[in-house]
């Protein structure tokens, strides 16, 4: 090479892009005066034009191992369980703060209160994982509907659920009984506990709505301490619980770091009953609030198909508003 | 309704370009089951990613990009890249049929481009393959390899070089033109 004229180590280059046809017209003229001159180049460029050939008729010649059915189809399977898995996700700004809506195949499979402020992206994917993708289009039908569910206009989200993510079948017990509440219902962990058939099972439920993967939509807001206080939400966020509940006309007092359901104040159903009463009705105000269910206006206990008690009349006596 | 449609769109996607994809990584990887693998993560990767790729994109070169990180990723570590190499030159041998005598010139001549396509390094094979048997231009091989499409072309000229002198009296020679 060292030996090569420097004319030819110049030309070299464009001497290529002629044998493999990328030479714009000028380089092409300089080309050809130079090997018009020059043998060696003349022979160097008809050598790459020979492997210029070659390297084509190597295009189409079948490779070992060429046949890409079996892979294609296993592709397929690969991409229906990926489908199945894969999640698209929206974060919307709501009066409770920046939420994450996530929807899968199957149904709406996360909502999420994200931390206001600061990067969403790594926290997403800690949630979500990488079969995550953010997809607004595929979630802005619910987030009209909850927007329309946090301005009181909206009583139900009759969302289809992916379940997927709970926990175990004691979880997703505790959410589907935790679903049944009404709007506008509450009732406490003990309560939940009798309900599905564990009642010692406080703690254990209390976990299980911790986790609830789906917030607001499964209304573990409905759910309180046995002492009417709200105890706990969204980590430390218990002022959220606060204002999903004032959304369905639950009324709240203030206690020390904590809200408190007045239940001196609330519509009560007996557990088994198909009427309501005022609270002081018979032996409700000594009953545990585990077999109980308190509702914030008459007009709640009836949208969930209860009828006045015919003994207290609360339609005759309401509680003072 | 939207979901629905780009999905269906996902799959005109795979059923386009899957087979071409699958025969790149195979000529990258030179096995047959890395191939399948690769190339499945390829569209799976693709699928993830898919909704957000804008409208009007070059998807073909973007499918490259992908197999092309995934290969090598793949080769990362000097051991799995000569067992590729020795593949390569196993199954080219392994591929020639029995031929008449001029044919078997040929043949031979294009298993010994291949190996030498084999040892070449890594960015110079990758963006020889995407240039010489796919086609790609050079700035989809440069977005490819996270370089310049002057680089590519570069990478490109200097495998031919390489495969040149290799091949020194094993190209065709008959009569050079004379000016």
């Amino acid at each position: 090479m060292s030996r090569q004229p420097a004319g030819c180590r110049e030309i070299e280059p464009h001497l290529l892009a002629v044998a493999t046809g990328e030479a714009e017209a000028v380089a092409t003229e300089r080309v050809e005066d130079h090997v018009a001159a020059c043998r060696a180049c003349r022979a160097e460029l008809h050598h790459y034009r020979a492997l210029e050939g070659m390297v084509r008729s190597l295009r189409g010649v079948p490779l070992h191992g060429d046949d890409a059915t079996l892979a294609r189809a296993e592709l397929a399977s690969r991409l229906a369980d990926l489908r199945s898995r894969m999640v698209g996700f929206g974060i919307f700004a709501s009066s409770l703060g920046p939420v994450l809506i996530g929807r899968s195949e199957q149904g709406v499979a996360l909502v999420q209160y994200l931390p206001a402020g600061g990067s969403l992206t790594a926290h997403v994917r800690r949630l979500l994982g990488e079969d995550a993708v953010e997809d607004r289009a595929a979630t802005e039908d619910l987030r009209v509907e909850l927007q329309e569910y946090l301005e009181g206009r909206r009583a139900r989200l009759d969302w289809p659920l992916d379940l997927r993510r709970t926990r175990s079948d004691f979880q997703r017990r505790v959410l589907e009984a935790t679903a049944a509440l009404p709007y506008g219902a509450v009732t406490s962990y003990a309560g939940i506990a009798a309900r599905i058939g564990a009642p010692t099972a406080v703690r254990p439920v209390a976990q299980a709505l911790r986790w609830n993967p789906l917030p607001i939509v499964i209304p573990c807001h409905r759910v309180i301490g046995s002492t009417g206080a709200l105890t706990g939400y969204a980590g430390k966020r218990v002022e959220l619980k606060q204002r999903l509940l004032a959304v369905e006309g639950v009324k709240t007092v203030t206690v020390p770091h904590d809200f408190r359901v007045p239940r001196e104040a609330m519509y009560t159903l007996m557990d088994g009953d198909r009427e309501y009463c005022v609270p002081t009705c018979g032996s409700l105000s000594t009953t545990p609030l585990s077999k109980l269910t308190l509702f914030g206006t008459r007009e709640r206990a009836e949208a969930a198909g209860l009828a006045p008690c015919a003994t207290c009349r609360p339609d005759l006596h309401p509680l003072p508003a | 309704m939207g979901r629905v449609m780009a999905e269906d769109a996902f799959e005109a996607l795979v059923g386009a370009h899957h087979a071409e994809i699958r025969r790149y990584l195979l000529r990258v990887t030179a096995r047959a089951s890395d191939a399948d693998d690769l190339s499945q993560e390829t569209f799976l990767r693709a699928f993830r990613a898919y909704r957000a790729l804008p409208a009007g994109a070059n998807v073909r070169a973007w499918l490259f990009t992908i197999a092309t990180n995934l290969g090598r990723n793949h080769f990362r570590g000097q051991s799995r890249r000569r067992r590729a190499y020795a593949a390569a030159a196993w199954e080219s041998r392994r591929e020639a049929p029995e031929r008449a005598d001029g044919q078997v010139l040929a043949d031979e001549a294009r298993a010994r481009v291949e190996r030498v396509i084999g040892g070449l390094p890594e960015k110079q094979r990758l963006a020889f393959i995407m240039r010489k048997m796919h086609e790609l231009d050079y700035a989809e091989i440069g977005t490819s390899l996270r370089c310049s499409a002057e680089s590519a072309r570069a990478n490109v000229f200097q495998a031919l070089r390489k495969i040149r002198r290799e091949l020194d009296g094993h190209l065709p020679t008959g009569t050079e033109p004379e000016p």
